[in-house]
């Protein structure tokens, strides 16, 4: 982990970084805990109207097709976006070895993302959602997003820039990289579907392509900068190979946006073609990245440590590889045909979002924030924190074995022929039932997770200043009041 | 890999290529395609409610539960003869097996050169005739004798016809039958037949009925049972002998002929979700082109094309209140796309209100125009055929989804 400089600055102290990050990253830290409330309710309600369609049904913004948009929408940009802008520019700081630049920036970045957000899950809630499935983002959204990004990325490039070394660490490519693909990503869609919109059937590769990128390179980056950084970092080891680590790097950011496509897709065969081939590469960023950390951490029980971090960190990189595999799984068009049409998509984003970037993000939340507030400050209600960690693990097994395992019955039953209408429904449905428990662990843990931070937040956030130290004051200062009064009465 | 600037210009240059690859390249593509048809149509925009309907199909996130992606299947080619060559002996050597001696087939082909042989004698007379009304009297003589001969050679025709006829339709009993028969030949022989004299001598009638006509156009025979494949590799003497069918009938016989795509196994053909596959001309003029996530609810690729849409009503009642029609149905009713009006007593419901016997009494719900526009855009959702993608022959029977 240790970086060879060229000296040309000092090194600056960990105290010192973390005290130039303090308040822009924790604003971006507790937007994101907020976000991840949002989505995670959002999604409940979303899956609840399965099980009951007529619930609420006479509210237009209250339906599946909103509800799953809105969902997606605070989870991506809400959570996905503050938590990891937040960990970005943290890591990026202790990386450089040099204090955050201009967080002036960040905090101005910051507050436009989340009006951006906002104004998305408003444009959702009447009715200008894009259309596009999972970038279901309103144009305006967009703009202010990107502004609100070009704020932060600002302050990042500038503290990237503001001291030299002889070496990058790799996370400090995945995070360069999730700073450039952001606005490339969601200016093309800007500028392909809404502003300039490419003819009908264009666009659905198009927004094939920035959905998947989205997911793929820039949350894959932010989670794999995390993931990298933070398991060597904890079991105190050097990365195993640089080699690898840009082997992956480098495929992850080509392949990213291919992967996926539907082989049914109605589109010319050699885009299918295209998606099959970089699905199959996609293999060789899985064992680039997953071998390089596994040689890293060669002998350490990731997820049976006593670290939370680590436990967190060694999830996430599990479930990416196993997303990983998911997706090298198309390569095969026998079996993207029999799932493409399912609940099975969705399960694996669920995989990919909750299971790999939601618990990296964590992770590092949980590493970073405590040490924003102090130097020898642990996380109070940390105790609640591995409930977060258990459920949302048992969240992300449930939907995934559902999801692909009951999906496989429904895409089975697609392709039998003279099934009845009815069954082929129920079929349909039954995964996403039971998915519904996965969705309501979701939400639980995000709440615990939101009280932890509160909790964190409130004991130590202003010294004596802080809403717990305040509350202490008052309180006991009417414990005293009586016993003056008691004492003054004798 | 420690160089800043190199990292910035790798990351652009490797997004560039991802761009270029699924963004910059199916654009390009894409967008010079042409909305022809090839037949003097084309694929036409949405208009009007349509056009707004799909407005409302996104903005109410329709596409999370609904497709509109007709997936492609196994099919076969089934090998249709429809129209004859001029020559007997060259077709005949052409189809060998594909069409045995004594089958209804045979029995078709041959009343069909009987209409030929008829066709060409009497525009031999009618030449004759012509030349020897044109002609200088010096060669008048000669021209008569050439005319007699046409009009024996006609009348050798004719009487060829009738017992070509007799024999071919010597089992048949009923007029119907003959006149599919009569007919289809016709329509084999590639003859345009004018005159009533003839039409009526060969048992046509003075004038050719609209029934009959039909029959005429849609003759085929049938050479191949719609297993073969064109590249198979499985049975390969069966795609052999199609490509071998098709070379001759085209390059020797000067034969028409229909190769027409049969479903061996297509779940969405045979499941009735659609006529063939979607293609990318389906979503040519979309304003946002939503292909789908799931299929929690059907496929609507062909929703326009169902019976289920063909009563308005019915649509109405489904998108108020599913459960009404399909009980078991886990779609959300969509009310707050309908006005319910309170009715006096007396009052007699508008027109364009839903009828249902289990709808609420007193009251007239009323579809709003988003309901209307949503109506209107799922008719339009059609996989009538287009050059690349044919409508594919379904022998067996639907099941609608």
């Amino acid at each position: 982990m240790s970086e060879l400089t060229d000296n040309t600055a000092p090194e600056a102290a960990p105290e010192e970084i973390n005290a130039s990050c303090r308040w822009p990253v924790l604003f971006l830290f507790f937007s994101a805990a907020l976000w991840l409330v949002k989505a995670a309710l959002i999604g409940v309600m979303g899956s609840f109207k399965l099980h009951m369609p007529e619930f609420l049904s006479d509210i237009s913004f209250l339906t599946y097709g909103h509800l799953q948009a809105n969902a997606w929408v605070a989870f991506l940009f809400g959570f996905g976006g503050n938590a990891g802008l937040g960990l970005t520019l943290w890591m990026l700081s202790r990386l450089r070895g040099a204090p955050l630049a201009r967080p002036g920036f960040v905090i101005a970045g910051a507050v436009l993302w989340n009006v951006g957000v906002t104004a998305a899950l408003v444009g959702i809630t009447l009715g200008d959602q894009s259309g596009v499935a999972g970038l279901e983002l309103p144009v305006y959204a967009g703009r202010v997003l990107l502004i609100g990004q070009a704020f932060i990325a600002f302050s990042a490039i500038l503290t990237y820039f503001s001291r030299r070394h002889k070496q990058l660490y790799p996370s400090t490519w995945y995070l360069m990289a999730a700073l450039i693909a952001f606005p490339w990503i969601v200016g093309t869609a800007h500028w392909l579907l809404a502003a300039t919109p490419v003819r009908g059937a264009a666009q659905i590769p198009v927004g094939h392509w920035a959905s998947t990128s989205l997911l793929q390179v820039w949350m894959g980056c932010l989670g794999l900068a995390a993931v990298l950084y933070f398991i060597p970092k904890i079991i105190g080891r050097e990365l195993f190979s640089r080699q690898w680590a840009a082997f992956g790097f480098w495929m992850l950011l080509l392949l990213g946006g291919w992967v996926n496509l539907n082989s049914g897709s109605p589109l010319p065969v050699w885009q299918i073609k295209l998606s099959q081939l970089a699905s199959g590469l996609f293999i060789f960023v899985v064992i680039a990245v997953g071998w390089n950390l596994r040689q890293t951490a060669r002998g350490v029980p990731l997820l049976g440590s006593e670290n939370l971090t680590l436990k967190f960190m060694g999830f996430a990189l599990g479930a990416w590889i196993v997303s990983g595999l998911f997706t090298f799984c198309n390569v095969c068009p026998e079996w993207n045909s029999i799932l493409q049409f399912t609940y099975a998509n969705t399960a694996l984003r669920h995989l990919f979002a909750w299971g790999f970037f939601a618990m990296a993000m964590l992770g590092g939340i949980y590493y970073v924030a405590p040490r924003l507030l102090g130097s020898s400050l642990d996380w109070p209600c940390g105790a609640w924190m591995i409930r977060v960690f258990q459920m949302i693990a048992a969240g992300v097994v449930i939907i995934t074995l559902a999801g692909v395992g009951m999906a496989w019955g429904h895409g089975q039953a697609l392709q039998q022929t003279g099934i009845d209408a009815a069954a082929l429904q129920t079929k349909a449905i039954m995964p996403l039932r039971i998915a519904f428990l996965g969705e309501i662990l979701f939400m639980v843990s995000s709440l615990i997770f939101l009280g932890s931070l509160m909790c964190l937040l409130f004991r130590n956030c202003c010294g004596d200043f802080s809403p717990m130290a305040l509350w202490r004051q008052i309180r006991e200062g009417n414990q005293k009041e009586p016993v003056e009064t008691e004492g003054s009465a004798q | 890999m420690n160089k800043a600037p190199w990292i910035f210009l790798g990351v652009l240059f490797t997004l560039s290529l991802s761009w270029w690859g699924m963004v910059f390249g199916p654009s390009v593509q894409l967008a010079a395609q042409s909305a022809d048809k090839g037949d003097g149509t084309a694929v036409l925009h949405r208009v009007g409610l349509a056009k707004q309907g799909e407005q409302v199909y996104r903005e109410n996130g329709c596409y999370y539960c609904h497709t509109r992606t007709a997936t492609g299947g196994e099919f076969g080619y089934e090998l249709r003869l429809t129209q004859l060559g001029d020559d007997r002996e060259i077709t005949d050597e052409v189809l060998g097996d594909s069409v045995k001696e004594g089958d209804d087939n045979h029995r078709l082909i041959d009343l069909a050169f009987a209409f030929k042989a008829v066709a060409k004698s009497r525009k031999a007379v009618v030449d004759a005739s012509k030349a020897v009304t044109e002609a200088k009297d010096e060669e008048k003589a000669e021209l008569e004798t050439a005319a007699a001969t046409a009009e024996s050679e006609l009348a050798s025709a004719y009487t060829s016809f009738e017992t070509t006829f007799a024999d071919v339709a010597s089992g048949i009993s009923d007029q119907e039958g003959k006149d599919n028969l009569l007919f289809a030949a016709y329509g084999l022989s590639g003859v345009e037949l004018k005159e009533k004299s003839v039409m009526t001598r060969l048992g046509m009638g003075e004038q050719i009925v609209a029934a009959n006509k039909e029959i005429a156009d849609e003759a085929v025979i049938k050479l191949t049972d719609g297993t073969a494949k064109w590249n198979a590799r499985i049975n390969p003497e069966s795609v052999v002998r199609l490509k071998d069918l098709v070379r001759g009938l085209k390059t020797r016989a000067g034969a028409q002929f229909k190769l027409q795509p049969v479903v061996i196994n297509w779940p969405d053909v045979q499941n009735g979700v659609a006529a063939r596959q979607s293609v990318t001309r389906d979503f040519m003029h979309d304003a946002h082109a939503m292909p789908g996530v799931m299929r929690l609810g059907p496929d609507l690729a062909n929703a326009g094309g169902k019976p289920a849409l063909a009563d308005a009503n019915q649509f109405y009642v489904h998108l108020y209140q599913p459960r009404l029609i399909s009980e078991k149905s886990a779609m959300p009713p969509y009310r707050y796309l309908f006005r319910k009006v309170k009715l006096n007593a007396g009052e007699a419901a508008p027109d364009n209100a839903l009828e249902h016997a289990d709808l609420e009494e007193g009251y007239a719900i009323i579809p709003t125009e988003k309901a209307e526009a949503l109506f209107e855009f799922l008719k339009s959702l059609r996989t009538d055929a287009l050059p690349e993608a044919p409508v594919v022959d379904n022998p067996q029977p639907a099941n609608d989804q």
